[in-house]
């Protein structure tokens, strides 16, 4: 071990017990943004339309990206699939028993609009469209809203123009709007009081999702219910008789199919358990059927790879880049081998 | 043979009606939570007479101390007793589509003291968790600045701290009860609630290290998660004391809770604590993003709208009883809750046993903080009375909970945020719980 000789200890130690510290609150800590990292980062978007990247889109264009990107989750006219949000329709209804508060009937600015799909949009992907694909489905839900016309040219310059007919609808908090008094005798009429025991079939609205049936134990069981109410109601339909399993026997599965299948829970599952973006569903034999007639080898590359088309849209990896090939590809044959 | 404990066949039954539906499930607790009352009745003249029925009972010597227990580091990072295992976050799946944009309750019933353990702080995430390396992530802040700056979080770090306990809730808890009692639990209706100490930074020292222009008048604060959630938040709020914290309870955040860095807003609605905070911009006006116009809004019956609706006005409930707490015994009853506002400290807590005819003051008892929860209590004897029990909170303010009668009248009911009002529970002759509505 390195010593110091004594003397030069001794003078070492003299220096801390005579050190005089300052109190000093110039921290000094931070490095300069640059102009280009600000850029990078500095997404979004203001009423004003400051914050509006440069050029311009309109909804003729923007229905093939809608339809890829949008509609498997919000509906082909925005009326909502399943549980997702409705982005169009429901003008005139905010006062009623069940509002229905979509971008035209309740958004008070079109620049929200922009700044939210560039933003979160969509879903399994956030932040891989380019301005021209945001300008594009921006008017195309404008034009879903009736509020621009098909061919209108909608740009950095005149976004923030498009007046929306509900930007009037909104006031600033002014709470608080009650006062209680704090009583403590004679407070109300015991006769008068009426109790309200729980309400069968009242569903949470707006923040929630509407028509929701009774809970499940996890979103998982909550998909296979639905799953299998789907799979009655298209049985009924068609007279067949109902498919008994969707689980397959996992003794007969591979090894590369049982080791996807963690994979699978942790990373596709919520798509392809949902149905999400248009994924099949695990277990939806009719979806999966022609998907499967191609082959494993498609199935593998359009995992890895990515797919965009006009039955849904999966990034690469579904999103998860930090996963190994390997993983990815026995996570496909874990659901190949689950149809089987 | 083993009688077990009131509790462990309480845990018995919720694992066992985990897979059953809500109606099934309700009668199954039901007819099992007053088995388990009379089972814990008999278990306690069984063994006060014949404790032989219980080898781990007095006058024996419990089985535990008869051999060696684990050693030290068999869980480096530990673990609440096996025994404690339904202490869990909970969600309703029906509240929304996936799980990754969603919602999980803590369970309040459970937990003690005014602190929620990290691993029972209430989820909600608009696209999931992201897994982020610390090392990697940067706080930018920047706009109308003079000297617009990156942050490292070992920059962060080395600022001067300080540490707040403080609430965080959900503008959405209740929010599925306007229009009538649906939740079953207190979890469910009350349990978007949680309470840490923070520890971090005040942002007002990290503009000050900017150096904020006199046009900025409000800040975006934005996280690094898919959703990149983003709130406007007003500059007067910022100087007073908004926090950007990297550690809560004594450890560094948990990742559901914002890891490495998020904003702590007290006693705002918890949405605008952005987590995974990477960004603040300053600048002279909102933004009007989609969290702050299309949700995070308050729709009144006359078709407007409130917006910015931050504060998270004073609230209260009983949590000793409630639905997953009966009484199960006659004589000496403590009954418990919290009460909690954003507008600074509670200043008292009444109660009412007569679904709010009349009153007593409630006892606050330990820490009464600012913008945290604050633990109320009052003794009393409890001899099969049916009880409509609420409790009434009132601030330094000099603002008092109100009815939900109130709320309705001036908001109607699909406001969905900001119900606190007073909470009624009813209590049955066998001292089981239900949620009801008086009005």
């Amino acid at each position: 071990m390195f010593k110091l000789p004594k003397p030069l200890l001794a003078m070492a130690l003299l220096a801390a017990f005579t050190a005089e510290v300052a109190y000093a609150e110039n921290y000094q800590i931070g490095t300069p943004a640059t102009a280009v990292q600000i850029a990078g980062w500095d997404i979004d978007i203001r009423p004003d339309g400051k914050g509006l990247p440069a050029g311009s889109g309109n909804a003729i264009n923007g229905e093939e990206g809608y339809e890829i990107f949008c509609a498997s989750c919000h509906g082909v006219f925005g009326e909502g699939e399943g549980r997702w949000p409705v982005l169009a329709g429901g003008e005139g209804t905010l006062e009623d028993d069940r509002p229905v508060k979509t971008v035209g009937s309740y958004w008070p600015y079109a620049s929200t609009l922009f700044d939210y799909i560039r933003r979160a949009m969509p879903f399994n992907a956030p932040l891989s469209l380019n301005d021209q694909q945001v300008y594009d489905i921006t008017a195309y839900v404008l034009y879903l809203n009736d509020l621009i016309e098909e061919d209108f040219e909608l740009s950095q310059d005149n976004l923030a123009h498009v007046k929306m007919p509900n930007e009037d609808g909104f006031f600033e908090d002014n709470r608080p709007d009650v006062s209680n008094p704090r009583c403590m005798t004679d407070c109300a009429d015991p006769s008068r009081l009426m109790m309200q025991t729980s309400l069968a079939g009242v569903t949470p609205i707006g923040h929630f999702v509407e028509g929701a049936d009774a809970p499940a134990a996890s979103h998982s069981d909550q998909h296979d219910l639905e799953a299998s109410k789907e799979a009655e109601r298209k049985a009924a339909i068609t007279g067949e008789e109902m498919a008994t399993s969707v689980n397959q026997d996992i003794t007969l599965m591979s090894t590369q199919a049982l080791a996807g299948e963690a994979t699978y829970k942790t990373a596709c599952g919520s798509c392809h358990g949902s149905g999400l973006a248009g994924a099949p569903k695990l277990g939806d034999a009719e979806a999966w059927s022609k998907r499967l007639e191609k082959g494993n080898d498609l199935l593998i590359i359009h995992a890895l790879e990515g797919y965009a088309g006009s039955e849904g849209y999966m990034p690469a990896k579904g999103g998860r880049t930090d996963l190994t090939d390997e993983a990815v590809i026995n996570a496909v044959l874990f659901i190949v081998e689950s149809q089987q | 043979m083993n009688v077990p404990s009131t509790h462990q066949l309480l845990q018995t039954l919720q694992s066992a009606s985990e897979h059953l539906s809500t109606n099934d499930r309700r009668d199954f607790l039901r007819r099992g939570m007053s088995y388990a009352a009379g089972a814990a009745a008999v278990g306690v003249s069984t063994m006060a007479s014949t404790a032989a029925l219980n080898s781990n009972l007095p006058p024996n010597e419990p089985q535990w101390g008869r051999q060696l227990g684990t050693g030290v580091v068999e869980n480096p990072y530990g673990h609440p007793s096996p025994h404690e295992s339904q202490v869990v976050r909970r969600t309703v799946p029906w509240l929304t589509a996936e799980s990754v944009s969603s919602i999980s309750m803590s369970p309040i019933q459970d937990l003690k003291g005014i602190i929620t353990p990290n691993g029972l702080v209430f989820e909600r995430y608009h696209s999931g968790v992201p897994n982020i390396n610390p090392d990697e992530h940067r706080l930018m802040i920047h706009g109308l600045v003079d000297n617009p700056l990156i942050f490292t979080m070992e920059d962060l770090m080395r600022f001067p701290s300080v540490s707040e306990i403080r609430f965080i809730e959900c503008p959405a808890n209740g929010g599925m009860e306007w229009r009538g009692p649906q939740m079953e639990a207190l979890q469910f209706t009350h349990g978007m609630l949680s309470c840490c100490e923070w520890t971090g930074v005040p942002l007002k020292v990290l503009l000050d290290a900017v150096g904020i222009q006199t046009k900025g008048k409000w800040v975006l604060a934005e996280g690094a998660d898919g959703a990149h959630m983003s709130r406007s938040i007003p500059i007067e709020k910022v100087l007073d004391d908004t926090l950007v914290v990297y550690a809560q309870n004594g450890e560094m955040l948990r990742p559901e809770q914002g890891y490495p860095l998020r904003l702590i807003n007290p006693g705002w609605e918890g949405n605008t604590s952005i987590k995974w905070l990477r960004r603040i911009e300053v600048g002279d006006q909102p933004w009007h993003h989609r969290e702050e116009t299309s949700k995070y809004t308050d729709l009144m019956a006359d078709g407007r709208a409130r917006r910015f609706t931050f504060a998270q006005e004073c609230n209260s409930v009983i949590t000793t009883p409630c639905p997953e707490n009966p009484i199960v015994r006659k004589g000496f009853l403590e009954v418990e809750g919290l009460a909690w506002t954003g507008r600074g400290k509670i200043k008292g807590v009444d109660i009412s046993f007569n679904g709010g005819v009349s009153w007593r003051p409630a006892q606050l008892k330990g820490l009464v903080l600012d913008k945290a929860l604050t633990r109320f209590s009052f003794s009393t004897q409890w001899q099969g009375e049916a009880w409509l029990i609420q409790s009434r909170a009132y601030d330094d303010s000099g603002y008092v909970q109100p009815t939900l009668a109130q709320l309705r009248e001036q908001r109607g009911v699909n406001s969905i945020y900001h119900k606190n009002s007073i909470h009624t529970w009813q209590v049955g002759p066998a001292g089981e719980v239900k949620n009801v509505q008086i009005t």
